[in-house]
């Protein structure tokens, strides 16, 4: 009798008729160990519907994911805490490193001498510049002698 | 100023930390049911750890909305449901083959009969040959054991829909369970 409504709950079965209660009813028929020869398939698959049911997630990898990604966030605050430090300080000891010069040089004719003092010295160093270049007389020389005798 | 920091960032920490028990509350119980679908739709163990992952994360940006949803559990598998058929599809081509050699080392329980587990690897070659809404049919019903409802609500089916393709699903599996069982007799 318990074979009949066995095979009468397959048949639902296959046709996905079945309720739960009635699929939980196929599922523990079949994990006993005496069933009819005929049956033998569909113990198989319920044996790999509980097999199947077993596998579990065991990575903690969420947790270690999250506790990172407040890791960033706070060296991201870091970051942007230096920087705006860094930007904050140039923009402060820039001017104040011009108005100090500014302020050294601020009476007309003490300009003008610092002016004709720095003209002399680039001047100077010109024409040390151009000491050297007698040497590059030479070079012509020798050219110019090719040339003639081309 | 730096007090006052402090104590925002403590403020800030505990609430976070409480949002996240209530978070993983929600996804405790639902975190192996979205490991075994990943793991049924994408065969491989690694590819299913990550997918895993990438819902939870999926769902740790929107745990704002939750109270929004009715069943946080069906939303999750579809989350689940949608990343794995976009994960397929990404590796339709090349990776799949890869993929699908990595089967054998699935099973690792060393303890279980070699014998059952032979038996278990081929039975879940068959579901896997299946196709994919099928599978995962199969797979919300008779192993996770969903009711039909919320089934529909994951598949985003109708009811007699989800009948027809369960249907079909078990009869194919059972075809080729005694197909094969007559052959090793004979």
């Amino acid at each position: 009798m318990e074979s009949n409504r066995i095979e009468y709950l397959l048949g639902r079965y296959e046709e996905g008729e079945t309720t739960l209660a009635e699929e939980k009813e196929l599922r523990e028929y079949f994990s006993q160990k005496e069933i009819p020869e005929h049956l033998e398939a569909y113990a198989l698959l319920f044996k790999f519907q509980a097999h199947e049911s077993k596998a579990v997630y065991t990575e903690d990898k969420v947790l270690k994911l999250e506790s990172k990604n407040y890791r960033f966030a706070w060296t991201s605050i870091a970051a942007v805490i230096i920087v705006a430090l860094g930007i904050f300080y140039f923009n402060q000891s820039q001017p104040s490193l011009t108005t100090s010069e500014m302020s050294a040089v601020n009476d007309q004719e003490q300009a003008l001498e610092k002016t004709k003092q720095t003209l002399k010295m680039v001047s100077a160093m010109m024409n040390e510049g151009t000491a050297d270049l007698v040497y590059l007389q030479e070079f012509n020389k020798t050219k110019n002698q090719i040339i003639e005798l081309n | 100023m730096s007090i006052r920091r402090k104590y925002n960032k403590a403020v800030q920490t505990n609430h976070l930390s409480m949002q996240e028990r209530i978070f993983l509350s929600h996804i405790n119980p639902v975190k192996d049911k979205i490991y075994r679908l990943a793991l049924r739709l994408l065969t491989s163990r690694d590819a299913a750890e990550d997918a895993t992952q990438e819902v939870i994360l999926k769902l740790w940006s929107r745990k704002d909305k939750f109270k929004y949803y009715a069943n946080i559990e069906a939303f999750a598998m579809t989350i689940t449901k949608n990343y794995c058929l976009d994960q397929l599809k990404l590796k339709q081509n090349n990776n799949l083959r890869i993929i699908h050699q990595s089967y054998e080392s699935k099973q690792t329980p060393l303890q279980t009969e070699i014998e059952v587990n032979d038996e278990m690897q081929w039975l879940g070659r068959i579901v896997d040959r299946l196709p994919e809404q099928q599978k995962m049919i199969f797979q919300l019903r008779d192993i996770e054991q969903y009711d039909y409802d919320e089934i529909a609500e994951i598949m985003n089916m109708n009811q007699t829909a989800i009948r027809v393709a369960l249907s079909r699903a078990r009869k194919a599996i059972r075809e080729k369970l005694v197909k094969k069982h007559n052959y090793g007799i004979k």
